[in-house]
């Protein structure tokens, strides 16, 4: 035994150096056709030759044609069928009928980005979500469609408006910088900037994602990478998570998809403000209290406005519906060596809001795959190319908040003609809450995204890879402000704000990789490099005095441009990575990655750095003991990984001692100290696992609980004064911990004739906390963060109730010095979900099916809105009543003061947990022998619909939005839809 | 055998890039917007816009900007020359009830703000002496100007905060820890720079703006330095030097023309280009004149101490004081515009040749010189359309004449630069001025506390008494 192994040994060493000579003789050409249960041919099967990566799949009639050696094994798999093996000996026509697999997640084959593992087999952990849960979702961007649906993943949205980056945490927050928590993003293994693009529209807070020219008709799957395991091979990217998303190929059925949808939204929600009768009552009532004679400034709406108007606010606002449309369509084809797929879509989504606003997209992509006749050498090529287009309305001018604050029996906002009513709210010496309406903004991105894969088998389970991509990313934003949105009494000038980015990026990665087995003992061994280059440019002006509103945003009709910026960025990054995969006899299973990074982020002697990670797992039935004496356990595993992972989300050339240009002209100043020493934020990762199935793996059940600590946070280090600033970018002790548990559980509960019933469930109990952090008090984090709490938190005074003397709310003065100030906002609330998750449910008969997702979050939030009572705004009716709240109804600076200190206290504390039906579907095919005459090959008619109903306790709009109450994110959405094959 | 292309051009593109992993593909330009900090001293056009980015950067700089948070504003308040129009502004109003707090963020601002130009000057001081590129005239009048700016900055930062660190090197690791240096110790930094900066100057104004710095601005802050001294005899010296240069520097007669752009009086001026925007007006314009229709953007008035101060027929307060109707509060009117884009009518004025005369009419008072003494505040008198004091009372008394000067110091500088504080605390006169109208007055108030955040950074650092 020892003497062969060396042998192979010295064989495989041999490989590497590329001398072996190439083995391959007495090759035929095996035929055959693959077949499912009723006899119908299966198209899109795996054909692999065992122990090597060359294989085919089955074309639509599911024939296929493979070259192999007698000696050679057949490997036939697919998804939710039983896996065959079939050795070939002297046969040429291999015919093979597939049996339907009730351990369908077995089979599961995952992208783990360098490599792909089977479910069964991963030791790190690897969430995936497939086609059929995204692409019927009326949403912009993809990410948003994994709500819900993935265990430790959690997204929110934050506003409603479309093209707003969501913000993404993949079990928790890592670094105290916010902006250095986005995970990695890569497309067809090409690596896209996750940094939302910065926008200066009604967007300016969230950004735009970057991910929203995708199509989601077109991705296969998204793949999201968790632990150390599955990360560390991204090393320094790979901290916050890795989301891996695959655009679909040309394999399986050929043919053309065309499907339309089209529907509404609206907004889910109304919350229950006082009518004009109740408002007027209560401020009549803040006079009589205050003792204060009303006139026409301080009492505007009780002598000057019309006492008998009543204008519902919200129902101006954000009583509107926005439409839908998609359009998709695709066609794919080829023969058993050549697959295409090209696709188009179109998605266009209004707005809500009483103004003409639009979101449109049109995407195209083709894929290519191509395998030479000996199956050696393959090619993948992939394109998505996506423009868009975004009418927003300006930064400032805001709907959602006025909906509700505005006095009932305010004047018309408007007049006749269309302009701004300013007289009429002048003369209450108000400025019309909607100044700044007319500024809307159009932001046209172009996005290409492509990738080339190149691969060749050049000696028996040794094959040499290449992947290049390049990127393109190009954005184009005018905020126009025509004179007519502002006060004429300001003596506005007609102006623009144009911002311009561009990203571009390209990358290879040549890859090795050698697959071998030695009786029990199977080995994948990958080796690769990377090389890449980021630039970023932007560039931003605004244009003032334009002669005439037509000319808004074409900066040479402007009479002069201010406040120019011009940036111009570069980042290059290289590597080398590596992974060993050993499993012995398929049951233990050892899983090694690595990777060596380099940064031009960092200054010289601080650019390299080490990652890197081990994983291993124990499949435990399949010792005798289980398979003998515990039948209906199927499955059982024990995995574990732990490793290390770095962040390198700082700003490109801040180690640079460097001078920019000063605001005023022709100077030049230092803006930063520099300080070349730091480097990576270190995450280290660690996991155990136990996945098991039951009843042959119809009901599986996964738990993981996982301990990442982040360290050596790059923070902006405080500093006296004396040094010119107040603090230095420097790598501090600091250090959060994410900590949990997560269970995902999926159940094929009914399977008889036509009738199936699936139950996917996921569960996630977050815990952040930060250990440490030395010097918190000096930092400009101070009033942020606090030692031993989540990052997540709010400080808050403690409410003591009604002051029995003023009827003021009254707070604690914890250190009793006679000043409220923020040493005396003790009470520290935390704002992570406590846990969230998902219940998943398809139901299927015949031709129809209906697959519904409940999603739920436990958390708490706060509501600081709409408990004014006797300013002139508008309130909930809640608080209308003084009896109801006891609290005095006044707007004495006094009363003003306890308000504003009030919204910031332990009373605006409120669970803000929630159920939600976040999505249903439900589709009806029509049965084959219909439509087969006339040449279709499905029709299906579906209906759609997106957060339908929300349980909670939450008095705010959203309580997926749970601070403050008034902002919302999930609109209600129904579509309906058809989609034909030909 | 069309495979062997294949395996040949990926084998190569695979040995290429395993090869080529080393460590220069890193090494990155530089963007365009950042020119490492060696390299603006490689030429000359750099090295002279890092000089243009401090002047742009006294536009900007809390301490130097004339805005709320300025010398002027927060010296005055201190004073009894400016009050608060409303008290609510809680920040301001501890400047002027005297009861600063440690944490104040004006205060953090205002040393803050100092430093960073400190850190400026040095960080051009050393590029210079590091740079081989720079002909020497050039590097010469930089350094000169760049070391009357230190100077100039911690001539501010003595007289506020009495002990100070004194920063010289841009090492932040050093002056994380530093500690105080000796007053005489900082005053002695000062006059070493300024008498660097008189020496490798010139006398004109080379771009025909007096923005830029040159010998007669050094020698003009030489005169006050040594006035705060009381070296009579070179202050003497100093401001007669510029008071001499006559076919640069006069009087104007009218006083609505003093704080023009590049008025004849001008010694040096901050120009509001500065701020990289399109308005043009002073913030000193902004900050101190109350708009007749919205009042409630200003802050700060008259004291009707000042006000009452001056005779009805004193040119100053009918030119240099206004008065809105509204709020019944009189503000200062030196500056005329309030808001303005376009081009730049009027500057900030740092330094002007009345101060020039006032220094010399006191260094010779000292000096037993009563004569000069008067004939030069009576150029100051004369122009405000006060009667002589060589006519109205040629014999008065040492002790009266310098009286007549403080009180002639108040008229003609207020709402400048924090004058009156000043003067008030080196003549030890703000007991009597100051106790009498702010109960929170303690003799330790004369020093503005160390902000707190600067003790907790820096363990050597040890807070003004009284605080």
């Amino acid at each position: 035994m020892k003497f062969s192994y060396r042998q192979h040994l010295l064989r495989a060493t041999l490989f590497f150096l590329g001398v072996f000579p190439l083995s391959g003789f007495c090759q035929q050409i095996i035929k055959g056709q693959v077949t499912g249960p009723q006899d119908l041919p299966i198209p899109g099967v795996n054909i692999q030759i065992l122990g090597t990566q060359r294989g085919t799949t089955s074309n639509f009639e599911g024939e296929y044609q493979v070259v192999a050696r007698p000696q050679d094994i057949l490997m036939f798999t697919y998804m939710g069928y039983a896996q065959q093996k079939i050795a070939v000996g002297e046969q040429t026509q291999i015919n093979i009928q597939l049996q339907e697999n009730e351990n369908s997640l077995g089979d599961l084959v995952i992208n783990a980005g360098y490599y792909q593992v089977k479910d069964r087999e991963r030791t790190g952990n690897i969430a995936k979500i497939t086609a059929e849960e995204i692409e019927l979702q009326p949403v912009v961007s993809p990410l948003q469609a994994l709500q819900g649906r993935m265990a430790g993943v959690e997204i929110s949205s934050g506003t409603d408006t479309p093209g707003a980056a969501p913000t993404i945490r993949i079990r928790g927050q890592n670094s105290l910088r916010t902006e250095g928590n986005y995970p990695l993003y890569i497309i067809d293994g090409v690596p896209i900037n996750s940094t939302p693009v910065e926008s200066n529209t009604s967007l300016s807070f969230a950004g735009i994602d970057p991910l929203n020219t995708m199509n989601l008709s077109n991705i296969e799957s998204i793949e999201v990478l968790k632990d150390a395991d599955a990360t560390a091979i991204y090393g320094s990217r790979g901290a916050n998570g890795v989301i891996l998303i695959t655009t679909k190929k040309g394999e399986g059925q050929k043919g053309i998809q065309a499907r339309l949808y089209s529907g509404i939204s609206t907004v889910p929600n109304k919350l229950d403000l006082l009518n004009t009768q109740q408002y007027l009552k209560v401020r009549r009532q803040a006079f009589n209290n205050d003792r204060v004679e009303p006139d026409e400034f301080n009492a505007y709406d009780l002598l000057l406005w019309d006492q008998t108007r009543e204008t519902d606010w919200q129902e101006e606002f954000l009583g509107g519906t926005a439409n839908i449309t998609d359009v998709n369509i695709s066609a794919q084809g080829g023969n058993d060596r050549t697959h295409f797929r090209l696709n188009g879509a179109f998605h266009q989504q209004g707005t809500i809001y009483p103004a003409d606003l639009q979101y449109q997209k049109i995407t195209g992509g083709a894929h290519l795959d191509h395998r030479s006749k000996d199956e050696k050498f393959q090619l993948g090529l992939a394109i998505n190319y996506g423009v868009d287009q975004n009418e927003l309305l300006g930064d400032g001018v805001d709907f959602n908040t006025n909906a509700f604050t505005l006095s009932p029996n305010a004047p018309a906002l408007y007049l006749e003609d269309g302009s701004l009513n300013w007289e009429e709210w002048g003369e209450a010496g108000l400025n019309n809450p909607l100044e700044g309406i007319f500024n809307t903004s159009t932001t046209t991105t172009h996005n290409l995204i492509t990738s080339l894969n190149l691969s060749y088998e050049i000696a028996e389970g040794l094959e040499v890879k290449t992947n290049f991509g390049f990127t393109d990313f190009n954005s184009d934003e005018v905020v126009q402000m025509p004179q007519r949105s502002y006060n004429p009494a300001g003596m506005p000038l007609h102006r623009s704000l144009n911002t311009q980015s561009q990203r571009q990026s390209w990358i290879i990665e040549p890859q090795l990789n050698y697959q071998h087995q030695w009786g029990k003992l199977n080995l994948n061994a990958l080796v690769g490099s990377t090389l890449q280059e980021n630039q970023y440019d932007t560039f931003s002006v605004q244009g003032e005095n334009y002669v005439a509103e037509a000319l808004i945003g074409n900066l040479g009709a402007a009479e002069s441009l201010i406040n120019g910026v011009a940036r111009n960025t570069q980042y290059r990054y290289q590597a080398v990575f590596a992974r060993l995969g050993l499993d012995w006899d398929q049951k233990y299973y050892l899983n090694l990655t690595g990777r060596r990074d380099g940064s031009s982020r960092f200054a010289q002697g601080n650019r390299f750095a080490n990652f890197g990670a081990i994983g291993a797992a124990w499949i435990f039935t399949e010792a005798a003991f289980f398979e003998e004496n515990m039948e209906w356990l199927s499955f059982g595993k024990f995995r574990g990984s732990y490793g290390t992972t770095g962040s390198d989300q700082i700003p490109d050339y801040g180690y640079l001692d460097a001078y920019e240009a000063t605001q005023g002209p022709g100077g030049l100043y230092p803006t930063a100290l520099a300080n070349p020493q730091y480097s990576w934020e270190v995450n280290k990762k660690g996991e155990i696992a136990l996945q098991l199935g039951f009843l042959k793996d119809r009901i599986s059940l996964g738990a993981s609980a996982y301990r990442n600590r982040s360290s050596n946070q790059l923070v902006g280090y405080p500093l006296p004064a004396t040094t010119g600033f107040n603090s230095v970018q420097a790598n501090l002790a600091a250090t959060v911990e994410n900590r949990g548990w997560e269970v995902e559980f999926s159940s094929d509960n009914i399977r008889k004739g036509n009738f199936r019933w699936q139950t996917s469930f996921n569960i996630s109990f977050p815990k952040n906390e930060l250990i440490r952090y030395p010097g918190l008090e000096q930092s400009p984090y101070a009033n942020t963060y606090r030692e031993g709490h989540p990052l997540n938190i709010a400080l808050l005074y403690e409410y003591t109730g009604i002051d029995p003397e003023t009827g003021y709310y009254s707070l604690k003065d914890q250190n009793e010095d006679g000043v409220l100030n923020q040493e005396d906002q003790v009470v520290i609330q935390d704002r992570t979900r406590e846990y969230f998750g998902g219940i998943n449910n398809s139901l299927s008969y015949k031709g129809i099916s209906l697959q519904f997702l409940v999603q739920f979050v436990k958390q708490e939030g706060s509501f600081t809105s709409l408990f004014n009572s006797g300013f002139p705004e508008n309130q909930l009716q809640e608080f209308s009543s003084t009896s109801a709240t006891d609290h005095q109804i006044s707007q004495t600076p006094e009363a003003s003061l306890a308000y504003s200190r009030v919204v910031e206290s332990d009373l605006v504390i409120e669970d803000a947990s929630f159920i939600r039906l976040k999505t249903l579907n439900l589709s009806y095919s029509l049965p084959a022998d219909w439509i087969s005459p006339l040449g279709i090959n499905q029709a299906k008619f579906f209906m759609t619909g997106q957060n339908l109903w929300t349980l909670t306790d939450y008095r705010g709009m959203d309580p997926d939005t749970p601070i403050g109450g008034l902002a919302f994110s999930g609109l209600r959405t129904f579509t309906t839809g058809l989609q034909v094959n030909f | 055998m069309k495979n062997k292309k294949y395996i040949q051009g990926l084998g190569i593109i695979v040995m290429l890039l395993f090869l080529t992993s080393c460590q220069d593909w890193l090494d990155i330009e530089e963007p365009d917007h950042k020119l490492v900090s060696s390299e603006v001293f490689d030429t000359e056009e750099t090295a002279k816009a890092a000089m243009q980015g401090i002047y742009n950067q006294l536009y900007q700089a809390g301490f130097s900007a004339g805005w709320l948070g300025s010398t002027t504003v927060l010296g005055g308040l201190s004073s009894d020359n400016l009050e608060l129009i409303n008290t609510t502004t809680l920040d301001l109003l501890q400047f002027q009830q005297h009861n600063l707090q440690p944490d104040n963020p004006y205060n953090e601002t205002l040393w803050g703000s100092a430093y960073n130009m400190i850190y400026m000057v040095n960080s051009l001081l050393d590029g210079l002496e590091n740079s081989t590129k720079i002909t020497p005239e050039t590097a010469q009048r930089l350094e000169g100007e760049a070391k009357f700016v230190r100077a100039f900055t911690y001539f501010y930062l003595r007289n506020l905060y009495g002990e100070v660190p004194l920063v010289l090197t841009t090492d932040y690791e050093h002056n994380a820890t530093i500690e105080v240096s000796s007053t005489t110790a900082i005053e002695e930094q000062i006059l070493a720079d300024l008498v660097v900066a008189t020496s490798q100057l010139g006398g004109s104004y080379l771009t025909g703006e007096r923005t830029q710095i040159n010998a007669y601005t050094a020698k003009a802050l030489l005169a006050r330095v040594h006035l705060y001294l009381e070296n009579w005899e070179l202050a003497e010296q100093y401001s007669a030097e510029v008071i001499a240069a006559s076919g640069t520097y006069s009087l104007s007669t009218d006083l609505n023309e003093v704080f023009l752009a590049n008025s004849q009086e001008a010694i040096w001026q901050l120009s509001p280009l500065g701020a990289g925007t399109t308005t043009t007006h002073t913030n000193e314009g902004s900050v101190f004149i109350i708009n007749p229709i919205l009042p409630s953007l200003s802050y700060v008035k008259l004291s009707e101490d000042l006000v009452n101060s001056m005779e009805t027929q004193d040119l100053r307060k009918i030119n240099w004081i206004g008065y809105h109707e509204g709020l019944g509060v009189h503000h200062a009117y030196k500056y005329k515009i309030q808001n303005a884009t376009g081009e730049a009518a009027e500057y900030s004025m740092v330094l002007r040749l009345a101060e020039q005369y006032l220094i010399r009419s006191e260094a010779r008072i000292r000096q037993n010189n009563l004569t000069g003494g008067i004939a030069d505040l009576d150029q100051i008198k004369a122009r405000a359309g006060l009667p002589l004091l060589s006519v109205s009372n040629p014999g008065i008394s040492q002790e009266a004449l310098l009286e007549e000067l403080f009180i002639e110091r108040r008229k003609e500088l207020f709402t400048e630069w924090g004058h009156r504080w000043l003067d008030l605390k080196r003549t030890d006169r703000a007991q009597g001025a100051l106790a009498p109208v702010s109960p929170d007055w303690e003799a330790t108030d004369k020093k503005y506390p160390i902000p707190a955040e600067e003790l907790l950074s820096n363990p050597n650092l040890y807070q003004n008494p009284g605080y």
